[in-house]
């Protein structure tokens, strides 16, 4: 997710808080009896939920990602077993021309839509089509589209004026599933040029799915709970529960407690902390997985107040001042990694970018360098969230003891994430931190967001004292992989992680790991880049 | 001067003393508000000598149990909580005697102008009262701390917006009544010019319910500040105020002596405030003596 600021309404951080005291008390009254309440053909899963749609072509958020990939299935899917290798979904072929400007996929005869009708082209081209033209906050993925063809009954070819080699990654994405279209077009919606507007169906989205995906939508509840019932006409194997319940459950100390007392199944936000809690329970299993979602610190010149920044020994001299291995020592409690570029660990193209390192004496040499022997006061403006099980206001409290040392007094506001979305859309903040969590497979998405390109994502806009910034070399770097498979690709994204990396405007702090913790007869709870959690994948042992 | 002798400030203020007898003042829970009032100022004013750790340095593990080290062991960055709720006080305590002082002074001036002048003077100011009570105080205060940002400063500038009122409320009641007393008359009679009378011959006068008022509220405002900071909206990141140290807390349930400890350091100054603002109520308030 591209950190969500064009979409996410989070709730008002007061609530949260106000919530948080009400769930201190009332769990405080619990008793902690662990049994398992909850019978296993229904499934319960706790969750602090960033849910405000659910129309597929509207929606872009974590959550969003989980509910759509259980009630709209993809024309392809990321292996379970391996991330970089794609899987027959609705199309059982999918074939990219040389140039990879054609991309033909061959619908599986036996793709049948929750109301039993079939998948057909026109179904897969409206689709496509109403998330390019809806202009919603995923609609970028689709981005120099052309045109789709429908040769026949069961052929959809889709069109690029130039090469796009991630175009199959990106039709694995949860937002590319497929619609019913002439269920979805009764209800008011339009996939037509000027669907932003006259597209009406985001109501009846709430309360209805029209997709061929193991799950159907039962109800919705916002800040409460997402219910799902099992698709009875599903074309592949039938999933092993009769019901999914996402239940808002907001703080990851709640969500241990429920956990430990049977009343939810898994728990999606467990702290690090809380492992040790979990340690030795007969009951729940858990693991710490390696993810692609990391936090950052963005180093924005442009924005007010930014101008120290514009040396680019200063840019790093702030990343030498950082010590990355008690950050993740400190906020995830070990369960993380370094990242060296704003490529992560695992995605093509990260693998030969050195990891920070932490240099205190080198970092104060680079200030005086640069003419700030003493340091400099500067401010930085971020939102107050828990993401990936990093507090950002305890990571950048760190940061600031770290700058400190080296004479940069930093000041810290953290504020709710709407509010942070309207600084970074105004005249931004020198120093941000956020995280970015993958949409799809392919590495092209990171220079997308972070390169330094036209039509990137913000940080482009504050990359150096002039503002809005390019670096020609990661435009053409970008066109260039964009048109490559196989190692030459894989060679030019380690050119374009590097250059992003010498541009020291992103600096990732921590790669944390993703605690997985479910009741221990639980099975196929992995975490996938594209999808967050594949419900219909989750079964029960013998 | 001349033989009419009226009550002036300072014999009003004897008035006061004289009022209650040492025992009225000596009462065992005032004695207790002055001691962990003492304590508190005192470690407010020389924290930097008490304190074992710098309340913003990551000084050990992180989320260590309390222990000879770390009497209220360290929260979730690995600062140590004892250190961090005895700089609480230097936040706290401050913000709410210059909010309750400003408070204070603004609705007094006003209460008093409008009891006194009347007429339309009276109708505006008192509506505006009005109107800000009729809030509920943490929403109000929230609403403007949310638009001034985040930041003590701004809390404290809510906290005065929303505060105001209730002294310019009492006020206005005292001088309506003392309004009435013949030595106003006299004055009057004598020729001594508006604001002279108000401000020599009714406010001094009508100070006590004030006084008493005030004394409790610097308990509720107290824990206002830290409300707004547990909301977000007072102390900004690092600063070891007591209500974001309970944020803190709240995120970290199973140490529970990171929101425990400043919870703890809230709860007795401000009993001892109350025990304090309670003896002062019974030993000047005229009804309960005459009882």
């Amino acid at each position: 997710m591209h950190t969500k600021q064009r979409s996410t309404r989070f709730k008002w951080r007061s609530l949260v808080a106000m919530a948080a005291t009400a769930t201190l008390l009332l769990t405080g009254c619990s008793v902690g009896a662990a049994t398992t309440a909850v019978a296993k053909h229904d499934l319960v899963i706790a969750r602090a939920m960033d849910l405000t749609t659910l129309d597929p072509d509207r929606g872009y958020c974590d959550t969003c990602q989980i509910v759509f990939t259980a009630l709209y299935d993809r024309l392809v899917i990321v292996s379970p077993e391996d991330s970089k290798t794609l899987q027959p979904g609705l199309a059982s072929t999918f074939t990219a021309n040389a140039d990879n400007t054609q991309f033909t996929f061959g619908l599986d005869p036996a793709a049948t839509f929750s109301d039993a009708s079939p998948v057909e082209p026109k179904d897969v081209k409206w689709s496509l089509e109403r998330l390019a033209n809806i202009k919603g906050s995923a609609s970028y993925l689709l981005a120099g589209m052309t045109s789709i063809d429908t040769p026949d009954a069961k052929t959809v070819v889709v069109n690029f004026a130039a090469p796009n080699s991630a175009f199959l990654a990106i039709v694995a994405a949860s937002y590319l599933g497929i619609v019913n279209s002439d269920v979805a077009s009764e209800h008011g919606a339009s996939a037509a040029a000027d669907a932003s507007t006259a597209d009406t169906a985001e109501d009846w989205f709430l309360s209805n799915s029209a997709g061929s995906g193991p799950y159907i939508l039962d109800s919705y509840t916002a800040n409460s709970a997402v219910k799902l019932t099992a698709n009875p006409n599903y074309w592949r194997t039938k999933p092993t529960f009769d019901t999914v319940t996402l239940k808002e459950v907001t703080d990851s100390s709640s969500q241990l407690q429920q956990l430990q007392q049977g009343d939810v199944d898994i728990a999606m936000q467990i702290s690090p902390d809380a492992l040790d809690q979990l340690k030795n329970s007969p009951t729940v299993t858990t693991a710490a997985v390696d993810s692609f979602n990391y936090t950052y610190i963005a180093l924005m010149p442009g924005a007010e107040g930014g101008a120290p920044l514009a040396d680019v020994r200063v840019r790093e001299a702030i990343r030498d001042a950082i010590d990355y291995d008690n950050i993740v020592k400190t906020l995830v409690a070990g369960y993380g990694k370094l990242q060296g570029s704003p490529i992560p660990n695992g995605f093509e193209g990260s693998e030969k970018v050195a990891l920070p390192s932490y240099d205190v004496t080198k970092a104060k040499a680079l200030l005086a360098e640069a003419g700030y022997p003493d340091g400099f006061t500067i401010s930085s403006t971020y939102p107050k969230i828990v993401a990936y099980g990093v507090d950002l206001d305890l990571q950048m409290q760190a940061i600031q003891q770290n700058l400190a040392s080296v004479g940069i007094t930093l000041e810290l506001t953290p504020v709710d994430f709407s509010q942070w979305a309207d600084v970074i859309g105004g005249k931004g903040t020198p120093i941000t931190a956020v995280y970015f969590a993958p949409d799809h497979t392919d590495s092209s998405q990171y220079v997308q967001y972070f390169g330094l390109i036209p039509n990137g994502g913000y940080v482009a806009n504050f990359a150096s004292l002039a503002g809005k910034t390019v670096n020609q070399a990661e435009v053409d770097g970008l066109t260039t992989a964009l048109a490559q498979t196989g190692a030459e690709r894989t060679a030019s994204y380690q050119s374009l992680a590097q250059l992003m990396a010498d541009d020291v405007n992103i600096l990732p702090i921590v790669n944390p790991q993703l605690i997985m913790a479910h009741a221990s007869d639980i099975t196929g709870v992995t975490y996938s880049p594209c999808c967050n959690v594949d419900l219909g994948a989750l079964g029960l042992t013998k | 001067m001349t033989a009419i002798s009226l009550p002036s400030l300072a014999g009003n203020a004897r008035d006061l003393w004289r009022r209650g007898s040492a025992s009225a003042w000596l009462r065992p829970p005032m004695i207790f508000g002055y001691v962990v009032l003492a304590f508190w100022i005192v470690a407010a004013i020389g924290v930097q000598w008490i304190a074992p750790y710098d309340p913003i340095k990551q000084v050990g593990e992180r989320l260590l149990t309390p222990s000879g080290a770390h009497w209220f062991g360290t929260d979730a960055l690995g600062r140590d909580v004892f250190s961090r709720t005895l700089y609480g006080a230097r936040y706290s305590l401050p913000i709410a005697a210059v909010a309750i002082v400003v408070s204070v002074t603004i609705g007094s001036v006003l209460g008093a102008v409008a009891g006194y002048f009347g007429g339309w003077v009276d109708a505006v100011i008192m509506r505006i009262a009005d109107m800000t009570m009729a809030f509920p105080a943490i929403l109000l205060a929230m609403a403007v701390a949310a638009s001034l940002g985040p930041g003590l400063n701004n809390a404290l500038i809510a906290i005065v917006i929303v505060w105001w009122p209730i002294y310019a409320r009492l006020m206005r009641g005292q001088v309506l009544s003392i309004k009435q007393r013949e030595h106003v008359e006299s004055a009057v009679a004598i020729g001594a010019s508006g604001p002279r009378i108000l401000f020599r011959h009714i406010v001094p006068q009508s100070l006590t319910p004030i006084l008493v008022n005030a004394t409790m509220d610097l308990g509720q405002v107290i824990l206002l500040v830290a409300s707004l900071s547990f909301l977000g909206l007072g102390a900004l990141p690092p600063t070891p105020e007591w209500g974001a140290m309970i944020t803190d807390g709240a995120k970290n349930f199973y140490q529970p002596w990171i929101a425990a400890a400043p919870g703890f350091a809230m709860l007795t100054i401000v009993l001892a405030i109350n025990f304090i603002g309670d003896g002062l109520r019974d030993a000047l308030d005229v009804k309960a003596t005459r009882r």
